[in-house]
This record gives structure tokens, C-alpha cells and sequence, in this order.
């Protein structure tokens, strides 16, 4: 595997007297998909909320293309090229679908689009890749789930990241819009975008990672190779409870 | 927020241009009655545009734009009467401090939000009255007394100068990045910063510019009213009569806020002549017709054409009040 494009030493993120995240060290390397999973409140959204700068660290380190990233401002980060989708999406909802993604190319990355026009032809230019092109110019608000999910993706294609955090990006899409997405991130990583992808869904999780992070009650609970993580003992545990993992050992 | 055909933007500018020609001749043909309502009418509208820049485009609801109005007054006053400068360095200096003004207590009045954030601007503006209030600089409670200009064209050039300028700003924010920035910050402002706006700046330049011509007009209001004192020009109304007109007409456009103060000081000026008694509840009903039928503004209903009736009923059903 080649070199960390972004790695993260001992985070650490305490809300009052809880850590939500607590000493995590993880590698991101250039060109691959990192899967990040864990049970309900084990911590992955605050990991992505450190690492992109929405929240403070309480302790630890990040550094992206050698570069320091803790400390500095959200939008700081997303220009430096690392950007995320949100869990709950957030959309410009007043504004059409592909002048959602034409701030994406407005803001994102250094060296992208400067005005307007420039930044329309590349917002269509996402909007084609994720298929959503036929919903140009519909109003955001009106957009179906997996729609708005396209959106949020396509919104985060356009700042031209380096690095892209998908936070649960398949929630609430059906087993047919599951497997499109994972064919589209497989084709986001071909782009030559380093991927980090929170997900509940196992098939895909699977499917897609190179590698899977495993946090329990915001520490490292495993990391490694999918096969090998998704059939450890600890992770059952974590997932269904430590009676079911013992019940599918005997 | 589209970007429009050439044949209609050449429409519209050579409409705007045409529209300024003829304003530019209204002074010698006027009555003097209608040049000054035309000069309040012109106040009116560039208040509501420059509301339209923090309220409308960056979505913050400012409940204080007076207090920039009145530092420009003030601002304007005290230089002219007790130091003495000249008229345009006067208004120069009416633009400037409030703007200064608006960027310093910005910075952290702006990290509020929604009603919190109202509720600041609105105590911002009662302070400055207060403060007003006390020094011996700007008269105190009795006021300052202007040197008397009976140029009613001056006056007329002067908030038409300024109208077209801040028109000019809604019409860049409506066509630039700076704009798409204000209007992500106004849509979602996580989602704005976590695409690369640098939003505390961002927000704080809009409200610069907000208090500039905000504070431009208190300058030339001053001077052309004649006599200020801190309770007719730091008056609560005057913010609230900005958000009506911006609202009713159309926040977060361009065109709206002028519509909107077009109508609303006409019919309030009729009002006012005709029936007292009505023009005291005017604002009243409008603010509950306005959240009834068209919460987006009136511009949305005439964009609508033949069509505004069913605008309105939809918005009635969607908004379910």
C-alpha cells in the first residue's frame, strides 16, 4: 500500500465528561476506500467531525498531504481538498439542484471555479457523473432520497476533493439505489479519490472497502482486511451483543 | 439565481436605463409634494434593499438596521455642525463609520442565530439611542439643527445616486460567487462552510455593506430633514417598515424589495391622506397577508402572471397557517 495521504494520531473528542472519540489513529492511503463502522453512537460522525474541522479536538493530531490539518477552519479544510456529505443531507433547499452543486465548484478546492459560467459547466458536469443531470434544474426541495443523496455526492464531487468522508450515504436507499451507489463510488475512486465510507450496510461495506476501521464506544475496537473484520468475534460482539456472538461460535 | 438569456438582460438594463433618464427629469416636472414623496419613497427603497443584503441574500433577519441609519444621521450631523466639514465629506464619512460600525459588532453578534441573532440587533439599536441620548456631542436629547438646503433636486439626485448603487449590489449578489456564498450561508450554513465559505467573513462583509447605505441614506436624511434627534432617526419602525417592504416584495431578489417599497409607501401615502384611521393598521394587515398567501413575496405572485391566483392558494395550503 502506498504512502497516507491523511493520517490521524490519538483524536480525541469529549463532550463535557463523555468521549465520544478517544484516542484514534488511523491511516487514510492515497487510492483506496477505508470503511468506517461501529454501532449506533460509537463515534464515527464526531471522527469525521474532527477530522473536516466542524468540531474542535479535544486532543491528537491530523495531517493531510504532510500538512497539519487540526486547528485550522471547516472551510479551511474543504478548500484544502477534503470534503464530506452529512448524514442528515443538507440541502440549499430554494436553490435548483445544479445551482447546489455549482457552490461546490465555487468554494471547493484551490484551482477550481472562479465564475459563474465556469462553475455551471462543471456543476453539470458532476451532476452527469452521479446521474442526476435530468434534475438540473429542479428545485432542491423537491428531490426524492436517494435524489438529495446524489446531490449531497455531487455537491462534495464538485470542490474537486482529494479525500471524500461519505457519512451513510446508502440510508434509506433501496437494495437496487444500494448497488448503483456502490458502482458510482467505486467509480468516484477511480476519479483517483481517496475515500473514507461510514456505512450500516454490510453488503456494501464489504463490496467496496479495501480496508475496515471498527470503532466500539469511540476507540479502535479492530482494523484490517474486510473478510477478517467482518468475521471477528469482537465486532459480532459489538454489533448483536456478546450471547449471539458466543451462540454463533458454538 | 439564474443566469438569464441575453435578449432579456439587454430588456432589462435598457428598461433600467430609460427608467433613470426619466427619474432624472422628475424634479422640474414634479410638484414639490411629490418630489418629497418621491425622496421618501427613494429612503424607503434603499433601506429596504440594503435589509435585503444581510436579511434577504445571508438570510440573518436584522432587527437593528436603524441603528446604522441613525449613526449615519449623526454622523453626518455632527460633522456639519460642529466640526464643519463639507457636505460630501460629511456623507462620505455617513457611509463609512456605520459600516465600521456594522463589521465591529458583527463579528460577534453574527455567531447568533435566527431569533437570538434579532433579538442582539434589536438591543444594538436601542443602545446606540440610548448612547445617542447622552452625549454632548450629538446635542443629547434636543438634537441637532442642520444648515437649511432648500435644493429639493439635491436631495432627489442624491437617494436616487444611492438607490442605484445598492440596486447595483443586490444585482452582484444576485449574479457573483460572493452572492452563491451569502445565499449557501442563508440555505444551510454547516453545509456552506463544509464547502469551503469562509462564512464568519463572508457574513460580516454583507453586513458591512448593509450598513453602509444604510448609513449613507441617515446622512443625506439628515440633511434634508434638517433637524435629527435620537428618537426620530433610531425609531424601531424604521427597521421594521425595512423587512416589510423587503419581505412583501420579494426577499433575496433583486427587484422585490423595490416593489415591494414602491407599493407599500404609496398605498401608505394615500393612506394617510385619505383614511387615518386605516393607514395605522396598513402595516398590520400586510404582515398577515404577506404570511398567508405570499410568504416569498409579492414578486413570486406577479412572476406567476394569469397564473398568481393559484400561486397564492397554493402557498396557503403549503404553509398551512
Amino acid at each position: 500500500m502506498s504512502v497516507a495521504i491523511l493520517s490521524a494520531r490519538g483524536v480525541t473528542k469529549k463532550f463535557g465528561g463523555l468521549a465520544a472519540v478517544a484516542d484514534v489513529t488511523f491511516d487514510l492511503h492515497e487510492g483506496e476506500i477505508l470503511g468506517l463502522i461501529g454501532p449506533n453512537g460509537s463515534g464515527k460522525t464526531t471522527l469525521v467531525n474532527v477530522v473536516t474541522g466542524a468540531l474542535p479536538a479535544t486532543g491528537g493530531e491530523v495531517r493531510f498531504a504532510d500538512r497539519p490539518l487540526t486547528g485550522l477552519p471547516w472551510h479551511e479544510v474543504g478548500r484544502l481538498g477534503v470534503s464530506r456529505t452529512f448524514q442528515v443531507v443538507k440541502p440549499f433547499r430554494n436553490l435548483s439542484v445544479v445551482e447546489n452543486v455549482m457552490v461546490g465548484a465555487l468554494f471547493g478546492a484551490r484551482g477550481g471555479a472562479r465564475d459563474l459560467r465556469t462553475a455551471r459547466r462543471q456543476a453539470e458536469e458532476v451532476l452527469a457523473f452521479v446521474a442526476l443531470d435530468h434534475r438540473a434544474d429542479a428545485p432542491a426541495e423537491g428531490l426524492n432520497v436517494p435524489e438529495r443523496k446524489r446531490m449531497e455526492l455531487a455537491r462534495a464531487l464538485a470542490m474537486r476533493p482529494r479525500v471524500l468522508m461519505l457519512d451513510e450515504v446508502m440510508a434509506g436507499l433501496n437494495p437496487a439505489e444500494i448497488d448503483a451507489a456502490v458502482e458510482l463510488i467505486k467509480r468516484i475512486r477511480d476519479r483517483g479519490i481517496t475515500l473514507l465510507v461510514i456505512e450500516h450496510v454490510m453488503k456494501a461495506i464489504r463490496n467496496l472497502s479495501d480496508r475496515i476501521l471498527v470503532l466500539f464506544h469511540g476507540q479502535t475496537l479492530t482494523e484490517g482486511a474486510p473478510g477478517d473484520v467482518l468475521n471477528d468475534e469482537r465486532v459480532v460482539a459489538a454489533y448483536l451483543g456478546r450471547r449471539y456472538a458466543e451462540a454463533a461460535r458454538a | 439565481m439564474t443566469t438569464r438569456p441575453a435578449p432579456r438582460r439587454f430588456a432589462t438594463i435598457a428598461a433600467a436605463v430609460v427608467g433613470i433618464v426619466l427619474l432624472g427629469a422628475a424634479p422640474g416636472v414634479l410638484s414639490p409634494f411629490m418630489v418629497q414623496f418621491v425622496i421618501n419613497l427613494f429612503m424607503l427603497a434603499i433601506l429596504a434593499e440594503s435589509w435585503n443584503i444581510i436579511g434577504g441574500f445571508t438570510g440573518y433577519a436584522s432587527f437593528g438596521n436603524v441603528a446604522f441609519f441613525g449613526i449615519g444621521a449623526y454622523t453626518t450631523g455632527v460633522l456639519m455642525t460642529k466640526v464643519g466639514w463639507p457636505l460630501a465629506a460629511a456623507l462620505a464619512a455617513a457611509g463609512v463609520v456605520p459600516m465600521l460600525f456594522a463589521a465591529l459588532v458583527g463579528l460577534p453578534i453574527l455567531r447568533l442565530k435566527g431569533h437570538y441573532f434579532a433579538i442582539a440587533t434589536l438591543g444594538v439599536a436601542e443602545t446606540m439611542r440610548e448612547v445617542v441620548y447622552n452625549l454632548e456631542i450629538t446635542g443629547a436629547g434636543t438634537g441637532l439643527v442642520m444648515p437649511i438646503a432648500r435644493t429639493p433636486a439635491l436631495f432627489f439626485y442624491l437617494m436616487l445616486g444611492i438607490l442605484i448603487a445598492v440596486t447595483l449590489v443586490n444585482v452582484w449578489l444576485a449574479h457573483s460567487r460572493f452572492g452563491y456564498g451569502l445565499v449557501a450561508i442563508r440555505e444551510d450554513e454547516d453545509a456552506a462552510a463544509a464547502m469551503g465559505i469562509d462564512t464568519a467573513r463572508y457574513k460580516t462583509i454583507a453586513f458591512a455593506l448593509s450598513g453602509a447605505f444604510a448609513g449613507l441614506t441617515g446622512g443625506v436624511f439628515a440633511y434634508w430633514i434638517t433637524f435629527i434627534d435620537p428618537d426620530a432617526v433610531f425609531r424601531v419602525i424604521v427597521t421594521i417598515q425595512m423587512i416589510i417592504m423587503a419581505v412583501f416584495g420579494g426577499a433575496g431578489t433583486v427587484v422585490g424589495p423595490l416593489l415591494g417599497a414602491l407599493v407599500l409607501a404609496s398605498v401608505s401615502e394615500i393612506l394617510s391622506t385619505h383614511l387615518v384611521a386605516l393607514a395605522e393598521l396598513f402595516n398590520g394587515v400586510i404582515v398577515i397577508l404577506v404570511v398567508l398567501f405570499m410568504p416569498k413575496g409579492l414578486l413570486e405572485v406577479v412572476r406567476a402572471g394569469r397564473s398568481s391566483l393559484r400561486v397564492m392558494a397554493r402557498n396557503l395550503r403549503e404553509y398551512r397557517v
